[in-house]
């Protein structure tokens, strides 16, 4: 019995673990910021402030969903409607999509305003790391 | 009708549309409702045709397209067309805005061309069913103010005071736009210089906002009140009817004071307005608020809502001499009294799929003086109107 308890919890504890993959919140290398809490990262996801511009992963994909939820505790459809409202009043203009870690990276190195979020795995010296979220 | 479904069809299943730096989206809604009777028809403000005893698309359905095109970091030019029935019967398409927007700095942009007037909370994406919780603005209030674009300019300035955002909006311009006219089954055109202020600060899941609007309303083809003048000017009561005509230009104001609370699971939207004139007019002061509940269980939020129109009095007085009684005592009368009504709605938003929401809405309608805020109805005697609603909105 035990043997079969081991490893059944081996397995739910990987399963859990790649679910809650640690993410970094990442900017240009030439932003001068170099530390941020999660409540300051969630004002420019959320269309609150302009002084940096997101860029956001697919929408549907699990690393999006989780991020929102970290930095805001809102699922994606709230964000979704809170951007709908900003976007159909003039306000702002939604944050662009990326399809992977690799071009939000590629879109925060060119853009010394931009700010993003990937999984901690894949960062890279190409950016600069000013956030992680458990 | 077909020609927006089918647009509509067409643009949501490309999605937004990417093009260099011109970005296209959407939003929009389906929407069939019914009421339990034909003694009235219920209507969202300023529309030509509501809905009776018999299911009906056109209450909520609308198509909103918008195009921005970014020039350079600074400039951008955004345009948006709406879809939807309001002063014909038949829909019809209107340029709800277009402008050139200058990033002057990181808090502070300015606009020029056709844009939203903020008058009241919801009022610059009262049309965007997705962006809201509830199914459609409380008519109530926003029936008080059929005001909806300017041709101007306006400021939108953002500041971060510690864990509080502060915001104020200010536009300058002028509003045109069309009045559908109830006793005449007609439409008027209005034109309104316009200046307004709008002030609001979020802290946390709280917002508060404040904002202030003053428009010289005039229109010389409001056709009842253009007859009521002229028969006024025939008795010898042509002072009374300088009184009450827009023709020449009347000042109105309208303020607003509105909160949101969206804290843990538990949503919270409420708002009181005032209308006033500030000239001598026929149209007549009111005060109207709204409180809406609503408590998020996953994807799906339960909401109800309570609703108020008051009259709040009439900036004109009648003359002595004026008769107590009699047709033309019961028409003047009647121009200067406010529409009062309430209602009770019960409804249910789920996000059941990616940038979709299915609405549920229930709305008990209690008209207090004359018809409230449905049309159409018996001189006397409408009773309470429950009106059901099904809608599907989307963002695209």
């Amino acid at each position: 019995m035990n043997k079969l308890i081991i490893p059944t919890m081996l397995c739910l504890a990987f399963v859990a673990g790649a679910a809650q993959a640690e993410t970094v919140v990442i900017v240009n290398k030439a932003n001068p910021a170099s530390r941020m809490f999660s409540e300051q990262a969630a004002q420019f996801f959320l269309g609150k402030s302009n002084m940096f511009t997101p860029v956001d992963q697919a929408e549907g994909s699990a690393i999006r969903a989780e991020f929102y939820h970290k930095v805001a505790e809102k699922d994606t459809a709230q964000v979704k409607a809170i951007w709908s409202k900003l976007v159909f009043t003039g306000k702002a203009v939604a944050p662009k999509e990326f399809a992977s870690n690799a071009e939000i990276k590629k879109a925060v190195a060119a853009d010394p305003k931009a700010i993003g979020y990937i999984d901690k795995a894949a960062l890279d010296d190409s950016v600069k790391a000013i956030l992680t979220l458990p | 009708m077909k020609r927006l479904i089918l647009a509509s069809a067409v643009l949501a299943a490309c999605g937004a549309v990417h093009a260099g730096d011109v970005t296209v989206s959407g939003f929009g809604t389906m929407g069939v409702a019914k009421s339990d009777t034909d003694a009235a028809q219920f209507v969202r403000y300023n529309q030509a045709e509501g809905i009776g005893d018999h299911a009906r698309i056109g209450l909520d359905t609308n198509l909103g397209l918008q195009a921005s095109y970014a020039v350079d970091d600074r400039l951008s030019a955004t345009v948006q067309v709406l879809s939807r029935k309001n002063t014909s019967p038949t829909f019809t398409t209107d340029l709800t805005w277009a402008f050139l927007k200058y990033k002057v700095s990181d808090e502070l942009n300015v606009r020029v061309g056709r844009v939203a007037l903020p008058i009241f909370m919801i009022s610059d994406y009262q049309n965007v069913g997705y962006a809201n919780t509830m199914m459609r603005p409380p008519v109530e209030m926003y029936a008080q103010a059929p005001i909806e674009a300017g041709d101007g300019i306006d400021f939108n300035y953002q500041h971060a005071l510690g864990d509080t955002n502060l915001s104020a909006q200010g536009v300058l311009g002028v509003s045109r736009g069309k009045l559908f006219l109830v006793s005449t089954g007609s439409v008027a055109t209005y034109r309104a210089p316009v200046h307004g202020i709008s002030v609001s600060a979020e802290h946390g899941p709280l917002t508060v906002r404040a904002a202030w609007l003053g428009a010289t309303m005039s229109s010389n083809d409001i056709a009842p009140i253009n007859t009521l003048v002229a028969t006024l000017g025939a008795l010898g009561y042509g002072q009374l009817g300088q009184d009450i005509t827009v023709a020449s230009g009347k000042k109105v104001s309208f303020a607003a004071l509105g909160a949101t609370l969206d804290w843990n699971n538990l949503l919270v939207q409420t708002e009181y307005g005032q209308r006033r004139a500030r000239d001598k007019v026929y149209i007549p002061d009111t005060n109207s608020w709204y409180a809406m509940l609503g408590y998020r269980i996953g994807k799906v939020v339960p909401y109800y809502s309570h609703a108020v129109a008051k009259g709040a009095g009439s900036s004109v007085t009648l003359p002595a001499s004026f008769p107590a009684s009699g047709a033309l005592s019961a028409v003047v009368r009647g121009a200067l009294t406010a529409p009062e009504q309430s209602s009770d709605t019960l409804g249910l938003r789920w996000d059941f799929a990616k940038s979709v929401d299915l609405k549920l809405q229930l709305d008990r309608v209690h008209p207090h003086v004359r018809n409230g805020m449905l049309i159409y109805g018996p001189a006397t005697g409408l009773g309470s109107v429950t009106v059901a609603g099904a809608t599907l909105d989307f963002v695209f």
